[in-house]
């Protein structure tokens, strides 16, 4: 095979199939050789894909709930850590740039230790547990999903910061000139086009925080990452059931890139090449700019 | 391209001339600005009277696009009062008068409801349509209902001529077309004033016209109006005074004809000679 035709393929679809191929040819078909070494069983995998327990499946739901709800919360802090940090009274500036360079300055697994297991311990904070409707969120859950959104505010500060920037001011001085306060300023004008800057960063954080739900395991919480690791522990299956596990989590982050796409199509309104702001799904998944990069090549020679 | 259709009858659609309260609608006293150690207004002076159209003309770096920023708070003054249907706009008076010190954000948004104003560069909100550029700040800033709102908003479009482009969005328009819809935006709060900042400067020579054409509307329908610009044949047309800038002063001022066949000042002599 060619570099050209493995271009031509697409690198992210090749790079995909590529990767199912390997995981499903090791598992099905090889097993280690030598007495006392590792018998691969692959139904492991296969029925942790294919036909998921509930545990498995509620595993899934929590760490889409705890995604979806901890990004939220970094939205909201994020965009009053950037006002707080582009404000005018002095007081604002410091309390965000405080809260960004704590949040960012240390790594979230400490954060998650420190703020539940050693405030809890010292006792200067009891996390309760909160009944939400029919659900009923457990301490550390709550914790979880506070600690994982008040982390990612501080990221999604700068992210905001850096799109209310891209707003013209020129936006702002009509919005005044028309008698809008600050808020309606914001809210109205600023806010709704820094978001077409916002939204493809956006995405790309909520990718990290589908992922990075999995330090939650620290707090003993049973999204994905915890679930097959006790599984694993239970069948002593570590190759096939964290080989699963991976492929649960590139399932999610790959589906999310096909909303994240919609999504930003539907924020283009109003912008110039509308049609061509950000790479339909399709054009994604067959990696067109590879396609397009190899095409130009082969055109030049 | 054949000329848009202006109607003669463009304050009609907001209900006819808005009253200001006061015959002096703008009264502008000894405005000083800096820009840290810049001086770029000195001492001016202004008095614009109701249904007045005054052109303020004057070489660039004059200050005359600060000055008319100056009367909707858009920038901040150090010394002087500006007042606009009477009230002082960005500053209330402290210890007695002597000391002015910045307005409350809700008071100065207040005061910006009752002044229009047109921007070079059209700052239409690109994310909404033409429609939508109009009826956003009577629905959330005035609380008009919804149904009102966009009543008033489709008269005004088709007053300046885009009656067909209500769903269009600014990127899809032409600079003079962009330009009549900011106008229209302006005046679907009912200014008392309306400040325009070289409003035909961005524009293709092509499309000038039709933005002066609903400014000389404006003008005749007796808006009260304070123009910045480089359009000396709308000017001498419409405007009951012309003013001259240079160097952050008011070098002179006087109705079209003196200023245009018999300016009094060397500095306002020279600049028309450049211009005219």
């Amino acid at each position: 095979m060619t570099a050209a035709t493995f271009l031509r393929i697409g690198t992210r679809r090749a790079q995909l199939v590529g990767c199912l191929l390997l995981v499903a040819l090791v598992v099905s078909g090889c097993s280690g050789g030598g007495q006392g070494a590792y018998i691969i069983r692959p139904h492991y995998f296969w029925d942790s894909l294919l036909s998921p327990s509930p545990t498995i499946v509620n595993a899934i739901g929590l760490t889409l709930g705890i995604s979806v709800v901890a990004q939220f919360i970094g939205v909201v802090l994020g965009v009053f850590a950037a006002m707080g940090k582009m404000a005018r009274f002095v007081p604002f500036r410091i309390v965000a740039n405080f809260y960004i360079w704590i949040f960012r300055g240390t790594p979230l697994l400490v954060q998650l230790s420190f703020l539940f297991f050693g405030l809890q311990t010292a006792r200067v904070f009891m996390w309760p547990s909160v009944v939400f409707g029919p659900i009923d969120i457990l301490p550390e859950i709550l914790a979880g999903i506070v600690i994982l959104g008040v982390n990612e505010g501080a990221y999604m500060a700068e992210i905001v910061r850096a799109g209310i920037m891209a707003v013209d001011p020129g936006q702002t001085e009509a919005a005044k000139s028309l008698g809008m306060t600050f808020r309606l300023t914001m809210t109205r004008i600023v806010l709704p086009q820094a978001a077409r800057v916002i939204i493809p960063p956006l995405g790309n954080e909520f990718n990290n925080m589908l992922k990075t739900t999995s330090l939650l395991s620290a707090l003993s919480i049973f999204e994905l990452y915890t679930t097959f690791s006790n599984l694993s522990a239970v069948s002593f299956a570590p190759f096939e059931l964290f080989g699963a596990c991976a492929i649960w989590y590139l399932l999610l982050t790959t589906l999310w890139g096909f909303v994240q796409s919609w999504i930003e199509r539907k924020f283009a309104k109003g912008t110039v090449g509308s049609q061509t702001q950000g790479p339909g799904w399709r054009m994604r998944l067959m990696g067109r700019t590879s396609f397009d990069a190899d095409a130009r090549s082969l055109g030049g020679h | 391209m054949t000329a848009p259709s202006i109607s003669t009858n463009l304050l009609g659609a907001i209900g006819g001339v808005p009253r200001p309260e006061t015959d002096v609608v703008v009264d502008a006293r000894e405005v000083n600005k800096w820009f840290g150690r810049l001086h770029v207004l000195k001492d001016v002076s202004l008095q614009v009277k109701l249904q007045e159209t005054v052109v303020i003309i004057g070489p660039s770096g004059s200050g005359k696009t600060t000055f008319i920023r100056c009367l909707n708070h858009l920038e901040k003054i150090q010394g002087g009062r500006i007042f606009v249907n009477g009230h002082l706009i960005g500053y209330r008076e402290s210890a007695g008068g002597t000391k002015l010190v910045e307005d409350k954000e809700k008071n100065i948004a207040r005061q910006r409801q009752e002044i229009g104003m047109v921007f070079q560069r059209f700052n239409l909100f690109p994310h909404m349509t033409a429609l939508e550029n109009i009826v956003e700040a009577p629905i959330h800033v005035r609380g008009t209902s919804r149904d009102e709102a966009m009543a008033t908003g489709r008269a005004l479009l088709e007053r300046v001529g885009l009656a067909a482009k209500e769903d269009s969005y600014p990127n899809q328009l032409s600079g003079g077309q962009q330009q009549r819809i900011a106008i229209a935006r302006a005046l679907a709060m009912k200014p008392a004033l309306m400040l325009f900042d070289e409003p035909t400067s961005a524009l293709d020579p092509e499309m000038i016209g039709e933005v002066l054409e609903v400014m000389k509307e404006l003008a005749r329908e007796g808006m009260t109006m304070i123009v910045v610009s480089h359009e000396m044949g709308f000017a001498r047309e419409v405007a009951n005074r012309v003013v001259m800038m240079d160097d952050g002063v008011v070098v002179e001022e006087g109705t079209p004809d003196q200023m245009f066949s018999a300016p009094t000042q060397d500095r306002t002599k020279a600049f028309l000679s450049k211009i005219l």
